[in-house]
Order: C-alpha cells, then sequence, then structure tokens
C-alpha cells in the first residue's frame, strides 16, 4: 500500500513538473526587446539591491565593476537569488549610475541640471532611503546612524553638501556612498533641501 | 603751395606703406599660427570621436564575456594531527551571455590533494535561458536548490567561518549537485516577493562499504551530479521561498525520486549478477527522498540562518548491499555579528549529523572571528569542537585559518 502512495506521489512530482516547465516555456518573451540593457529604475534598483543581496554575502559596492561587468554580475544574481526580470533591470540601473568615481574632498563637481523642484522629503525616499533608511539609522553595515548625537549630523553643511555632491567613503566603511547618492539628477539645489530635511528629520 | 601739397601727400602714402606693410605681415603670421592650432585641434578632436566611438562600441554589446569567482588558501591546525597549509579552492566562474537571452554559467573547481596533486571538478555548467521576467531555465549540471548552504552559501568569501557545516559537504545529508533540467525565478504575491526553483534530475547514487568484503551495508549519498542515471528514475525535487519582509527569508525543499548503489567500497568487484540491467550486483533502485527547510533573518550589522535536511533512501529486497535503508540529517544554525564601526565580525555556529554509521556522526559548535579587508577579501580564524564517537576522525578539534577572496 505504502508503494502505491509513492508511486502516485512521483508521478504527481512528474506532471507538476512538466506542468510547470510548459507554464514558464508559454509565458516566455516570444520578442528579443530593442535595447539591451533595457532601462530600469533607479530608485527602484537602489531599494531591490539594498533588501536583497546582503541577505546571502556582504554588499559589493557599485564601484567595483564596470557598466558591463555589472550586466552579467546581475544576471548571474538574477538566477542565484531568484530576483525578477525588472528587479535585474533596476539593479543594473542603480550600479551603473553610482559607479562613478568618487571625487576628492574639497573638488566641486560642476551641476548642469537645473532643479524640477523635488522636496527634501521626495529626494530622500527617492535617492538615499535604500541606505539610510527609513529611520535613517541606516540599513547597511557602515551606513552612518543620522540619529546619533554627534554623529555624522554635528559636521557642518558645507561638508556635508561637498560628501554627497562627491561621494564620500569613512575610515571603517566597507563601501563609498557615490556621488549624489548614484543619482546624477541631483541640482545642488536638491542636496541642501535633502540634507535641510535629513537635519530636521533625524538630527537633534 | 600745389607743390608742398603734393609733396606731404608722397610723404603721408610712405609713411602709410611703410606701417602697413609690417602689420600685413604679422597678420600672415597669425593668420597662418592660428590655422595650424585649428587643424591640430581638428585632428584631436578626430582622434578623440574615435575612441568615444570605439569606447561605446564595448560599453554595450549583445554579447558580454564575464569572469567571477573566488579562492581561499589557509591553515588547518588539528588537536590530533599535523598542522599544515592548504589551499581551499580556486574557483573561477566564467559567463558568456547575449543579450538578456542567454546566459552560460560554469564554474570550475581546482583543488590540491594530500598528496599533492590537482584535481579538478566541474562544479556547475548550465545554459540559462531568460524565458520571462518570472522564469529562467537550466540545462545542465547545477547546484542543488534545495537548502540554501550548497547554491548560494558555500564560497569561502560568502560563508561567515572557514569551514562547511556538518553534514553540507560531500556525502552529508544536502544534496551537492544535480544534472537535469531547472526552472527557477521569482514572483511577487502582493508586496511579498518569493522565489522558487523546481527541477528534475538524474539523482542521486548510494556507495557501499565492507568489513568482510563480503556483508556490504549503505556508505552515503553521492548527490554530485552524475552524467548518467544509473536507476532509470529521474528525480524530482525543488525550492520554494517566501519572504514576508524584506529582511527575512524562509524555504522549503523536497527531492524525490530513485537511486542504486554504483559503487563498493575499495574497488571490490560486485557480482555479475543483473548487470544487464543496469544495476551492479543485482542492486535494485531504492526510494530516495529529501526534506529541507531554510531561514535566514539580517538587520543592519547582525544575521542569523539556519537549515535542515534529511536525507532518507529507503530498503532493497535484493543485491549484495544489506537490505536496509538509512537515514541522513544535518541542521545549523549561525549567527555572525559586525562589530559597529570597525571591519571585525564574529560568528558562532551550531551544527549536527546524523547518519546510519555512528562513527560519521557529529556535534559541532564553531566560533570565528573575521577581519573584512575588503568586502570581498576576508581573513578568518575559526576554531572548531567537534564532539563524535571516541577515536574517530570527526572526534577531533580544529583550529583554521583562511583567507578567502571573492573576485
Amino acid at each position: 500500500m505504502k508503494n502505491i502512495y509513492k508511486k502516485i506521489h512521483y508521478q504527481v512530482f512528474k506532471l507538476s513538473g512538466i506542468g510547470m516547465l510548459l507554464l514558464a516555456a508559454g509565458y516566455s518573451l516570444p520578442i528579443i526587446a530593442a535595447d539591451f540593457p533595457q532601462a530600469g529604475n533607479f530608485s527602484d534598483g537602489a531599494k531591490v539591491w539594498a533588501e536583497n543581496c546582503n541577505r546571502c554575502h556582504n554588499m559589493r559596492g557599485p564601484k567595483e565593476l564596470k557598466d558591463d561587468q555589472w550586466i552579467s554580475t546581475a544576471f548571474h544574481m538574477r538566477v542565484r537569488a531568484g530576483l525578477t526580470g525588472q528587479e535585474t533591470r533596476d539593479i543594473i540601473t542603480f550600479l551603473q549610475a553610482s559607479n562613478t568615481k568618487t571625487v576628492a574632498s574639497g573638488s566641486t563637481l560642476v551641476s548642469a541640471v537645473i532643479s524640477k523642484g523635488a522636496t527634501g522629503k521626495e529626494t530622500y525616499e527617492k535617492t538615499c532611503i535604500a541606505c539610510h533608511g527609513n529611520d535613517g539609522k541606516g540599513t547597511l553595515p557602515g551606513t552612518p546612524n543620522f540619529t546619533i548625537s554627534g554623529g555624522v549630523l554635528s559636521k557642518t553643511d558645507e561638508v556635508l553638501i561637498d560628501h554627497i555632491t562627491n561621494g564620500f567613503q569613512g575610515a571603517d566603511s566597507p563601501m563609498a556612498m557615490p556621488p549624489r547618492g548614484g543619482n546624477a539628477n541631483l541640482s545642488t539645489a536638491d542636496i541642501s533641501a535633502v540634507l535641510k530635511y535629513i537635519r530636521e528629520a533625524f538630527g537633534e | 603751395m600745389k607743390c608742398s601739397c603734393y609733396s606731404f601727400r608722397r610723404k603721408l602714402l610712405a609713411t602709410v606703406v611703410s606701417i602697413s606693410l609690417p602689420v600685413m605681415a604679422l597678420a600672415e603670421s597669425s593668420n597662418a599660427d592660428l590655422q595650424m592650432q585649428i587643424d591640430s585641434l581638428q585632428n584631436q578632436v578626430t582622434a578623440l570621436n574615435s575612441e568615444v566611438q570605439q569606447a561605446a562600441e564595448w560599453k554595450n554589446p549583445n554579447t558580454l564575456v564575464h569572469m567571477a569567482g573566488y579562492a581561499d588558501v589557509g591553515f588547518v591546525s588539528p588537536e590530533k594531527g599535523n598542522d599544515s597549509f592548504v589551499i581551499g579552492t580556486f574557483a573561477p566562474i566564467f559567463h558568456f551571455q547575449y543579450r538578456d537571452v542567454v546566459m552560460l554559467e560554469s564554474e570550475l573547481e581546482f583543488q590540491i590533494s594530500e598528496d599533492g596533486e590537482t584535481e579538478v571538478n566541474l562544479e556547475y555548467l548550465t545554459i540559462d535561458w531568460f524565458v520571462s521576467d518570472y522564469a529562467t531555465i537550466l540545462a545542465g549540471k547545477f547546484l542543488s536548490p534545495v537548502g540554501q548552504f550548497r547554491q548560494n552559501l558555500h564560497p569561502s568569501w560568502i560563508n561567515k567561518l572557514p569551514s562547511a557545516p556538518p553534514g553540507f559537504g560531500h556525502d552529508g545529508a544536502a544534496p551537492i549537485s544535480d544534472l537535469g533540467l531547472q526552472v527557477r525565478g521569482g514572483f511577487p504575491i502582493g508586496g511579498i516577493r518569493t522565489n522558487y526553483a523546481v527541477y528534475a534530475s538524474n539523482g542521486p547514487e548510494l556507495n557501499s562499504e565492507t568489513e568482510d568484503e563480503i556483508e556490504f551495508e549503505l556508505e552515503g549519498v553521492r548527490a554530485e551530479g552524475f552524467g548518467a542515471d544509473r536507476d532509470g528514475d529521474k528525480t524530482l525535487g525543488g525550492r520554494f521561498a517566501i519572504l514576508p519582509v524584506s529582511s527575512i527569508e524562509i524555504g522549503l525543499s523536497f527531492a524525490t525520486g530513485k537511486a542504486t548503489v554504483t559503487e563498493l567500497e575499495n574497488g571490490v568487484e560486485p557480482p555479475t549478477v543483473g548487470l544487464e540491467s543496469g544495476f551492479i550486483g543485482n542492486e535494485t533502485a531504492r526510494d530516495y527522498d529529501v526534506i529541507g527547510a531554510d531561514f535566514v533573518w539580517f538587520t543592519g550589522n547582525f544575521s542569523f540562518r539556519g537549515e535542515y535536511v534529511k536525507t532518507e533512501i529507503g530498503e532493497a529486497v535484493t543485491g549484495v548491499t544489506m537490505g536496509e535503508g538509512g537515514t541522513w540529517e544535518s541542521l545549523y544554525t549561525q549567527l555572525a555579528y559586525r562589530l559597529p564601526g570597525t571591519k571585525w565580525e564574529a560568528a558562532i555556529r551550531y551544527g549536527d549529523f546524523d547518519s546510519p554509521h555512528d562513527s560519521q556522526d557529529v556535534t559541532q559548535t564553531m566560533l570565528g572571528i573575521n577581519y573584512l579587508v575588503s568586502n570581498n577579501f576576508i581573513a578568518k580564524l575559526g576554531y572548531e569542537i567537534n564532539d563524535g564517537v571516541a577515536g574517530s576522525p570527526v572526534d577531533d578539534d580544529r583550529t583554521l585559518l583562511q583567507l578567502a577572496y571573492g573576485f
């Protein structure tokens, strides 16, 4: 009797497997996309990157690899981590936009972008929240806790604007924050506004 | 009067000419310089354009070639044996990708044996066909999707400790790899992320040991991606995981199929009965069933994970190996904590492995301290406290040093 149940289970598993395979093939994309890699969403990519990679291994900073290397790496991780195609495109977009070289402190990048009038809160939630967290305490190892008294927010606006604008890596941080948080569209006004918001939301 | 006017005009003309000639000559000279500078700039712009075009050409080609991988070297100091420097593994991973359609992935594993010979194994080789945003078909030899450790955590730069948990290495309770067809991917259910893998494969093989070369008993399950299906029945398996929140993943795994004994200890020649059926020594196909569960929770500098896997082999009516089946069971839990504001990380792991053979059973506690030179280059120091049957090889505490580099 036990063997009969065993055989039935085996056949059910076999049919389920074949069914899932056919289902996957049936929903396959018949047309190869015109653009490669297809553009993803920067802020969604930052969120997926921050929420997924650290689950298995230490975070790899965006500037560790070049743009084309991030494509293959992200597709490798799509298979390993069970990411969706959209999540993969978002991560690639985020990493490729964030692997700009960090500029030495004191120098200033010229902003050619005119502010689109985003508030500091909007900019924080779009660009900063993936790493710095909803509560400003940091979601990744090495990310500063904004709420600590005498912490990073005790620095002057001039210093912090320079760090945001040009990128920054603390002495004990395993990876650098990319210039403008990886979002090249941030204007000088956006950066000032987001710093003001950070001070108001998380500072003393 | 007329004469003086004429003279004045002549002098004026002479003066103008005398001034203009050098100026014109100077102007001609400046124009020539400017023309040279313009030509030079044009040449530079042309050269830069060419370089920019070449760079853009390489930036987004349809075919990408990429290499990654990891390697580790170390030092092992057992309580009851000799200290040794060791090379753990050199494992290059090759990626050949055509757009977002297909990727060939292959990992080789180079190791140096105790007698100095270089061993090379194909850890995995799959062609991954990205058929939709939610499914990828893998064909070839793949890392077993049962549980988390083998498929995602075993590379030395990822593993928080310098050794694998007991039962999750070779001949343990957890399958290593398999050869077949797999569908895997992820999809959201509302706001909850999930991921899955299902596969059909050749499945594992069994080996037997003997003390008197007459009576054999099951030694272990070798689930390492064999290139033939000796038992004739395909193994089906998979894993489904859910992430109720982004910092927690809970997974359940299974595998079911058949397995038969294909190797006897010490190369003992099996009776030839039944060879025509593909079985050695009149062996038969036994039931093979695996269940597993795993979880991980991470937040900030802290991560906590655990895994359980049980492999059961059924009984056999005939064969040179004794008819009893067996159960291989293993679990581990691991806690890791990155010290805030430093590059130091502490880890502790508790593991337990039970098999049909008491001499293989072990309960292990491992303590480790890591220094993260960078996120992918890690120096690890670990101490294994192993509790097995007195006198057995597994009942030996060890100190391990390891340098692991992921590239």
